[in-house]
């Protein structure tokens, strides 16, 4: 069952250079339960993608098109009726976890504070569930540190109560931008563990957002890869690795240098990220990639599938690998 | 085997914290960021690097530039020490040893141009080199790091990250130095600009004879640079072999884990392997486990790990590790 359904989005913003437009017309679409790795880098639009879901984008964003959560369609709902959704339907964790939450107040207070307001239990009952939580998202003592402050946390016991804190409401969607990045390895693979733990556990979908390809391989179902705010190729992850359609996808797979290879030279992809204020009039990768034509610098390509769910925008597609 | 370009002896760093709730006219706690570090370093060879936030892998470069104030031990640079030499004498010596830092927008001066940015070092080791000259070379190592010199009358902010970096190299090159330290030269990189930055530095590398110290969290991308490889924890190195040997066949528990937890690119690869799981969290720097410091995370700890910090034993082909049990995978 489609559970988020993303239709033709633009997200644009007003600013004293000029409209930027951030992401164009993109589509996507995770099923109950699932997972769904948003991969690109930086200025490609995945972030902006996802507060466009949440309904917090900035004041001087536009947000334009469909996302339709359950069946309700959530561009241009009002603020109260986003915020019955954002609270027990859809939780968001992001990267620094020490800016999501607030400093000022003791954990458990921050924790109990939803679920009295939300779910209408008792400040001792939501005290209880709290605990629990915390319990299961691995953070040690948890009776007693609920009692601290953010700041007495490390960073890896942060981003573990803030997927606690996410999950306070057992929401359907969980949306996780960046979760790892600031954390050390050893620290990152618990929490990739406890993600994935969720989501079998508690059928809690999971969009993951990325820059990371190790990460997307290990913990992901479906992916898609945006570059310039548009999606070049989307697909299961299983396939998009084993046989990419998209230079861009080719390059980024390639350019990572991997533990369980002796390779000497890296390839890495030529020239620099996109300036979004002059986005090119043909496809966005068109300046970088080593297969260009003409016609890519003239004609945007379209997302056309390529097998089942595999879908690719290039005019000249790589082949499947013999 | 060349004499080393650098010898480092039972280097130590210690600080002096004030833990929270401590009386003002107390003492600081000493908190030892780095301890009893030895390693050579032969003309044009890299040596990587790595370990976690508060491993003391930051720390150590500071160190051998002399931005920190070492605590005891010696280093040695083609057999003088550095640290007992008198400042102007050092000063002239750390013209061989240059550095390149983490975020290259931030160690850049946003009042200066690319231009200026780059000729300073050589302007401050050479004040009476000719301005024709200085434009030389500047157009020059440009060129070499793959910026155009048409650029050089931009500032940092019109750079892209990557072109930031360039920059950072550009600056450390330009007073031919025979070190590089890198601190983490491109973790704050995408991942498509990372490549091109690591292939720039294994070039430069191998062009100009250049030695590399490559500092990073990473693995993949420390044993991807790196003839060699040091890992650190909590301010003391757990093991330290040819990259690919260590890679290969690591002999130090927290080294494996390192390892297990590097993500790789690769689904296929990814469901076949299980990262293995520290226990707990990373004690406190002030307060270090007794013995080795890595044994209240260790999966493989026992009661003996307590006593005596353990030595480095010697398991052939420059490969040593810090743990009596090595050999046990």
């Amino acid at each position: 069952m489609t559970l988020l359904r993303v239709r033709d989005l633009d997200v644009s913003f007003d600013t004293p250079d000029g409209t930027v437009h951030a992401v164009n017309g993109v589509d996507l679409a995770v099923d109950a339960g699932r997972s769904l790795a948003v991969v690109g880098e930086s200025g490609s639009g995945k972030s902006q993608i996802m507060l466009a879901v949440m309904g917090l984008l900035a004041p001087n964003a536009t947000a334009t098109g469909s996302v339709e959560f359950e069946g309700t369609e959530l561009v241009g709902l009002g603020e109260a009726a986003l915020n019955r959704i954002r609270a027990s339907r859809i939780a968001m964790v992001f990267q620094d976890p020490m800016t999501a939450l607030n400093p000022y107040m003791r954990i458990s207070d921050q924790m109990t504070e939803v679920l009295t307001l939300h779910r209408g239990m008792s400040r001792r009952e939501a005290l209880a569930e709290s605990v629990r939580l915390l319990d299961a998202m691995e953070v040690p003592e948890a009776r007693r540190r609920i009692g601290m402050y953010p700041h007495e946390f490390s960073g890896g016991m942060r981003q573990r109560v803030l997927i606690a804190m996410a999950l306070l409401c057992r929401p359907r969607l969980l949306i996780a931008d960046e979760p790892t990045t600031a954390l050390d390895v050893t620290v990152q693979s618990r929490i990739l563990r406890l993600l994935a733990a969720v989501r079998s556990e508690l059928d809690t979908a999971v969009i993951l957002v990325t820059h990371d390809a190790g990460v997307v391989a290990g913990s992901c179902d479906e992916m898609v890869v945006l570059y310039g705010g548009r999606i070049m190729e989307s697909g299961p992850v299983d396939r998009v690795f084993a046989a990419p359609r998209h230079p861009y996808t080719r390059g980024l797979l390639d350019a990572v240098p991997r533990l369980d290879r002796d390779d000497d030279t890296l390839p890495a992809i030529p020239g620099d990220p996109l300036n979004m204020n002059r986005l090119p009039a043909g496809c966005p990768f068109a300046p970088r990639c080593p297969r260009v034509h003409e016609r890519c610098r003239r004609d945007r390509p379209s997302l056309e599938v390529h097998a089942p769910r595999h879908h690719a925008a290039c005019h000249d597609p790589l082949e499947d690998a013999p | 085997m060349s004499t080393p370009l650098l010898s480092v002896r039972d280097l130590s760093v210690t600080f002096s914290v004030r833990p929270e709730g401590i009386r003002p006219w107390a003492r600081g706690r000493p908190l030892r960021a780095v301890r009893d570090v030895c390693f050579d370093l032969a003309p044009g060879e890299t040596l990587g690097l790595v370990g976690e936030s508060g491993s003391g892998k930051s720390t150590l470069a500071r160190a051998l530039v002399g931005t920190v104030r070492a605590s005891g031990g010696r280093v040695l640079w083609r057999g003088e020490d550095l640290l007992s030499m008198a400042p102007g004498d050092r000063r002239r010596r750390r013209r061989d040893i240059q550095m390149i830092f983490q975020d290259p927008l931030a160690a850049l001066d946003p009042r200066m141009t690319a231009g200026e940015i780059i000729a300073e070092p050589l302007v401050t080791h050479e004040p009476r080199l000719a301005r024709e000259r200085v434009r030389e070379r500047v157009a020059a190592t440009m060129e070499r790091v793959g910026l155009l010199p048409e650029q050089r009358n931009r500032y940092p902010h019109e750079f892209s990250g990557g072109q930031c970096q360039r920059i950072g190299i550009a600056r450390a090159l330009i007073v031919e130095p025979r070190l590089v330290i890198c601190d983490e030269p491109v973790s704050a990189l995408d991942v498509s600009v990372q490549a091109q930055i690591i292939n720039l530095l294994r070039e430069l590398k191998r062009d100009l004879d250049l030695a590399l110290i490559f500092i990073a969290h990473d693995l993949s991308v420390v044993k991807h640079v790196s003839d060699r490889i040091m890992v650190f924890y909590l301010g003391r190195v757990m093991e330290s072999a040819a990259a690919r040997d260590l890679v290969r066949s690591p002999r130090h528990p927290y080294t494996r884990a390192l390892i297990s937890a590097a993500p790789i690119p690769d689904p296929e690869v990814e469901r076949r392997r299980r990262a293995i799981e520290l226990k707990g969290d990373l004690p406190s720097p002030l307060a270090p486990p007794s013995g080795c410091v890595f044994r209240t995370r260790c999966p493989e700890a026992r009661p003996s790990c307590a006593g005596e910090s353990p030595a480095m034993r010697d398991f052939g082909r420059g490969h040593f590790a810090a743990c009596p049990f090595g050999d046990d995978a």
